[in-house]
């Protein structure tokens, strides 16, 4: 059986381990593979095998310079190792455009995705958030376990747990900052009077090696050892065992399935420009969100239209502490996400949102004005920064602002349509927002860790990186945008969408998790694989 | 029905052991998890304690669990929230590993989104886990019997005081000990149907404190009751228990009394699987009735 899937991150290394076992099964991966330039590799590769009392000082600088923020007080956009290949245009950002704060890297080229970039975190849905999806969590649990057990796993217990079940046993998190450890005593003691307001504070779950974390503080610019998954981990691993046939260059621009079910893959050699054809028995797409809504629309002829995606939007909230921290430094530490607070307004876990708090990090202290960081205030920044938390968080779908994707048509015949990616408006965002920061802010005395007032910003459209939604899940699929369970659109029978493009709903909690298990839930069923 | 093997923790509890007394009487074999050899006569003893390590072979040949245990005071917050809310999560996650076919839990009416008192807060926690695993939860309401024990005893030893208090605000769901182990027999007899399914086990008229007093004082009279304003006496309780003196009635059951749930879940499953509450003090208006015919 001949299958193909389309692209490298998350979802696509999810459904090629769930097709692993399939032994009949040949693989081909159709991807662009924009990889880490050969200089930082290099410089990566010396510094993972030596000491950091060893390593190189222009090493160290080339694979940790600081991404610049455009403006104060908003999040630089993230670097990988000091290189932007994540987010450069390698062919999948042609047509593809953004109104206003609307942000137009949306699609990734590299290998891996927006994978090589992310937080990490790794937690399941509530069971809440599928009460209005056509299955349950049970039906997704063995697949969460599944993508668990198989990718890098950190997390400890605790109350989480209770609406975010580990769903295996992870690798304990390296030392947590003092500021984490602070917070987290502080909730254990003031647990009651925490809980009574709806937040929940708990360990960060990651997808990281934590074990063999040798704490030197380089999380957000690129783990030497990259002990932080990529999917392109999955996939190398895959290539060695010679499961798969991974074809990089590839721009995936449409897809046929002809009345006897045998789909044709056009594709475009970048490099070169000439057009590829891949026959198949079973797609898989995998290309992200909008990567995939673009590559079915076009194919569909579901074009010169709006359609809305559902985007948890995330926003930036900032907490001062009056007690400060010892020493303003990431040595000696790990700087992802070390804690979460998780806000729910039922008892089910689906009205909540979640805030990642991430301690101090040299991030932080770049993306401040020039004026603050040197000179007379540079001192009075410091002492504010022994006490910063930043904490990024998110709300559901439902009180977020649609993303608009103006779906316009092809330039040439077989290629991708145009996309214009712009903002729509929810009035439930404000009041959920306000409720969000009121809660936490009832919690600052008994976590000492108090919300700026006025300072939790919104990020722009599309910038969370969590959205999808455009032909969502149904148990009796109506209409042109929609899927069923198999994510299968229309009038195809052996190409699944795969990606968050065929999520319901976009819950406030980790999104990558559940996108991997849905993939692997999708290839199996469809597949007979793990 | 037929027979089966049933574990019930906090067996030797007030409602603890009503049920094993129920379950016994009806031919079911009644396994003990509790801390000491229970008095009453049940078909087996296992040693459990909540914050202990759970053994697996307490589930051996176990086809439903019932958890009822609880820790109640005596330890501060986190040391009860450790013993009750984890504790809880590890023996339900055991027992459904372990085979067990059928859990129910046994939560409490002060067990609802909203809550602000820690009881209902840790029984909340534990319920989540409890649904996620396809338990039922029951949330029994003020559970009174002729010898009641928990609050019900409480508040039987208060309504011999010459003067009741009252505060305002207080209303509760009440449930004869008879009726909530009749109802979660029931339960387990239909455990496919009610599998992840919260249930508020008591009469569906809330109670004013008054009534309630009435109801459970042996002469079943109303006396003179006093309007006491609760922040009054929450604050002198939490002052006893910050001075660390000794008093019969915590600041949190007082808050549970006061700030008590006003609706009862799964109340149309109750109905569709026929299970009825009485009303408090019905037996005793029955009884007068009879005598006056």
């Amino acid at each position: 059986m001949e299958i193909v899937i389309v692209g490298s991150g998350p979802s696509a290394a999810a459904a090629a381990l769930a097709l692993e076992p399939v032994r009949e099964a040949t693989i081909t991966v159709l991807d662009l593979g924009a990889q880490l330039e050969n200089g930082r590799q290099a410089a990566r590769t010396a510094m993972a095998n030596t000491t950091p009392d060893r390593w190189r000082a222009e090493d160290l600088e080339l694979v940790s310079s600081l991404p610049k923020a455009k403006s104060f007080g908003q999040l630089p956009t993230k670097q990988i190792y000091g290189s932007n290949f994540v987010f450069e245009n390698s062919g999948q950002l042609d047509e593809i455009d953004a109104d206003g704060e609307a942000n137009r890297l949306v699609v990734s080229g590299a290998y891996g995705g927006f994978s090589n970039t992310w937080g990490a975190q790794l937690m399941p849905y509530s069971t809440g958030t599928f009460g209005t999806w056509p299955m349950s969590r049970a039906n997704i649990e063995p697949h969460y376990r599944e993508i668990l057990r198989q990718i890098p796993y950190s997390g400890e217990s605790d109350d989480l747990e209770e609406t975010f079940p580990l769903m295996g046993t992870p690798d304990h998190l390296p030392k947590v900052t003092h500021r984490t450890s602070s917070v987290l005593k502080r909730y254990e003691r003031h647990r009651i009077a925490v809980r009574r307001h709806g937040v929940t504070a708990g360990h960060a779950r990651l997808a990281l090696k934590g074990s063999a974390c040798r704490l030197v503080g380089l999380c957000m610019t690129g783990c030497p050892d990259q002990l932080i998954y990529s999917a392109s981990q999955s996939f190398d691993q895959l290539r060695a065992r010679k499961r798969v046939d991974y074809q990089p260059g590839m721009r995936v621009d449409r897809i046929e399935e002809d009345a006897a079910g045998r789909v044709s893959v056009h594709a475009t050699d970048v490099s070169t420009g000439q057009r590829r054809a891949f026959g198949a028995d079973r797609v898989l797409i995998g290309a992200g969100a909008i990567g995939t809504t673009r590559i079915v629309a076009g194919s569909l002829g579901l074009t010169d239209r709006s359609i809305m995606l559902a985007e948890s939007v995330q926003f930036m909230m900032p907490f001062l502490s009056l007690r400060p921290v010892p020493a303003l430094t990431q040595d000696g530490e790990f700087t992802l996400n070390q804690f979460n607070l998780f806000i729910t307004f039922d008892s089910d876990g689906k009205e909540a949102a979640l805030v990642h708090c991430y301690p101090y990090n040299d991030v932080m202290l770049a993306s401040l004005p020039g004026f603050l960081t040197s000179g007379p205030l540079g001192a009075v920044t410091r002492t504010g920064l022994r006490r910063l938390t930043v904490g990024l968080g998110y709300l559901p779908s439902w009180a977020s602002p649609p993303v608009e994707l103006r779906i316009g048509r092809a330039k040439a015949d077989g290629s991708l349509p145009s996309i214009q990616v712009t903002s729509g408006e929810n009035e439930a965002t404000k009041p959920m927002l306000t409720q969000v920061i009121r809660q936490l802010r009832r919690c600052g005395r008994a976590l000492d860790l108090y919300p700026i007032p006025g300072q939790t910003k919104l990020s722009g459209p599309a910038k969370s990186y969590h959205y999808g939604g455009s032909f969502p899940m149904q148990a009796k699929p109506f209409g042109e945008f929609a899927s069923d369970l198999l994510g299968r659109v229309g009038p195809w029978r052996n190409v699944h969408l795969i990606d968050a493009s065929v999520f319901p709903t976009v819950a406030a909690t980790t999104f990558t998790l559940t996108i991997m298990a849905n993939a692997h839930r999708i290839a199996t069923e469809a597949l007979g694989g793990s | 029905m037929t027979s089966s093997r049933v574990a019930i923790t906090g067996a030797t509890g007030y409602l603890g052991s009503v049920l094993s007394d129920h379950f016994s009487s009806r031919g079911d074999d009644v396994v003990a998890l509790t801390r000491r050899r229970p008095e009453r006569a049940v078909s087996e003893w296992r040693h459990f304690e909540l914050d202990q390590p759970i053994d697996p072979t307490i589930f051996h040949d176990v086809n439903t669990l019932i958890h009822a245990a609880w820790v109640l005071s005596g330890k501060d917050t986190s040391q009860l929230w450790r013993e009750n809310v984890i504790g809880s999560r590890k023996l339900i996650e055991a027992a459904v590993a372990a085979g067990v076919q059928k859990v129910v839990f046994v939560s409490s009416m002060s067990a609802y989104f909203g809550t602000r008192q820690t009881y209902g807060l840790m029984k909340l926690a534990v319920e989540r886990t409890a649904l996620d695993l396809g338990c039922i939860v029951v949330r029994p309401g003020l559970v009174y019997g002729e010898s009641p024990g928990g609050m019900a005893g409480t508040l039987r030893k208060i309504s011999r005081l010459p003067l009741w208090p009252n505060f305002k605000s207080a209303k509760l769901f009440l449930a004869h000990e008879e009726d909530v182990a009749q109802a979660i027999a029931r339960a387990v007899d239909h455990y496919d149907q009610l599998s992840g399914e919260v249930m508020g086990l008591a009469n569906p008229q809330s109670v004013d404190l008054p009534s309630i007093f009435a109801g459970l004082s042996p002469e079943h009279k109303r006396r003179l009751s006093l309007p006491v304003p609760a922040v009054l006496v929450m604050a002198v309780l939490r002052l006893l228990e910050g001075a660390g003196v000794p008093f019969p009635f915590r600041s949190d059951s007082l808050l549970g009394l006061i700030e008590s749930a006003d609706l009862l879940p799964g109340q149309e499953r109750l109905v569709q699987q026929g299970i009825e509450f009485r009303r408090l003090g019905g037996e005793f208006e029955a009884r007068v009735s009879a005598a006056r015919l």
